[in-house]
């Protein structure tokens, strides 16, 4: 992924400073794109399209990697429990404020 | 709903699947047990006139979902803010790859490094309620956007964009944290 400039003006076919020859228009476009990517969710021609960016655009391969690691991250976060006496007063507090109403 | 024995079936099933949720939302048990607490009164007010129509657990979800949403709104008045793409593009090189100690191990290692775990609940928690909602449902407990949007009262679209913008978040937040300490010997079981 190019790096965003503040005042870049948007020609698209200015060589990046990492080599390749597409404008940051690309990176940006996959941006909005990656979360559909990661979940498998697009066309295979779109996903063709995307890996053939990434192999040329070392700084959206890195990117990409990088939100996959924060999804799998998510997704394996284990969570607190309840102990028995816990779920046990809740219960009871419950109850009780159903009765009072 | 009246019967007691229907309320127990329900709140013995459903108890800990919300308490999951809750904890992912609030981050912090007190408030948590709260949610719990408030999403089974209003449950056991609302049996009656559930109809079957969805699944239990998106019916309670859906339940959990608003009352937070009340909850939040108690506790401040301020409106949430929008999170843009434009935001979330990296201005320098080292945004882009995460500084965390991930390399060669799985996940549940990876989540060993406490200081790995306090910087994605922190992440989780900065977001504005609006976008952690459909990632702590979509990612943490694992719905499709279809249920996640029938909880969240929005289209597939709507969900998606949220979710995506929700992740970058987090993948800035982390990020920007440079993790490098390696962390795993604490014991197992899980980590709070």
């Amino acid at each position: 992924m190019t790096k965003k400039k503040a005042t870049a003006p948007k020609k698209r076919s200015k060589p990046s400073s990492h080599g390749h020859t597409h404008g940051q228009g690309h990176c940006v476009d996959l941006l909005r794109q990656l979360s559909a990517y990661i979940d498998d969710e697009l066309p295979s021609d779109i996903c063709r399209e995307i890996r053939r960016h990434l192999g040329a655009c070392p700084n959206c391969e890195v990117f990409i990697a990088s939100l996959q690691h924060t999804v799998t991250l998510c997704r394996h976060r284990p969570a607190p429990q309840l102990t028995s006496t816990e779920r046990m007063n809740m219960r009871r507090a419950i109850l009780d404020m159903a009765n009072a109403r | 709903m009246q019967e007691p024995d229907e309320f127990d079936k329900l709140y013995r099933d459903h108890v800990d699947l919300i308490y999951r949720y809750a904890h992912r939302l609030c981050g912090e048990t007190e408030s948590a047990k709260d949610l719990v607490q408030e999403t089974f009164l209003n449950a056991y007010q609302g049996l009656k006139d559930f109809r079957g129509e969805a699944k239990v657990s998106t019916w309670l979800y859906t339940i959990a979902s608003r009352a937070c949403m009340r909850m939040r709104r108690k506790r401040k008045g301020q409106p949430e803010h929008e999170l843009s793409l434009d935001e979330f593009v990296p201005t320098s090189e080292g945004e882009f790859r995460l500084q965390i100690p991930i390399d060669g191990l799985s996940p549940e290692e990876a989540l060993q490094n406490k200081e790995l775990r306090q910087a994605l609940d922190q992440a989780i928690e900065k977001l504005p309620q609006k976008y952690r909602m459909p990632l702590v449902l979509r990612d943490m407990e694992g719905l499709s956007a279809k249920e996640v949007g029938t909880i969240m009262g929005l289209n597939e679209r709507a969900v998606k964009s949220r979710l995506h913008r929700a992740r970058l978040f987090v993948r800035r937040e982390l990020s920007a944290r440079g993790i490098t300490h390696h962390d795993n010997h604490e014991s197992g079981g899980l980590h709070s």
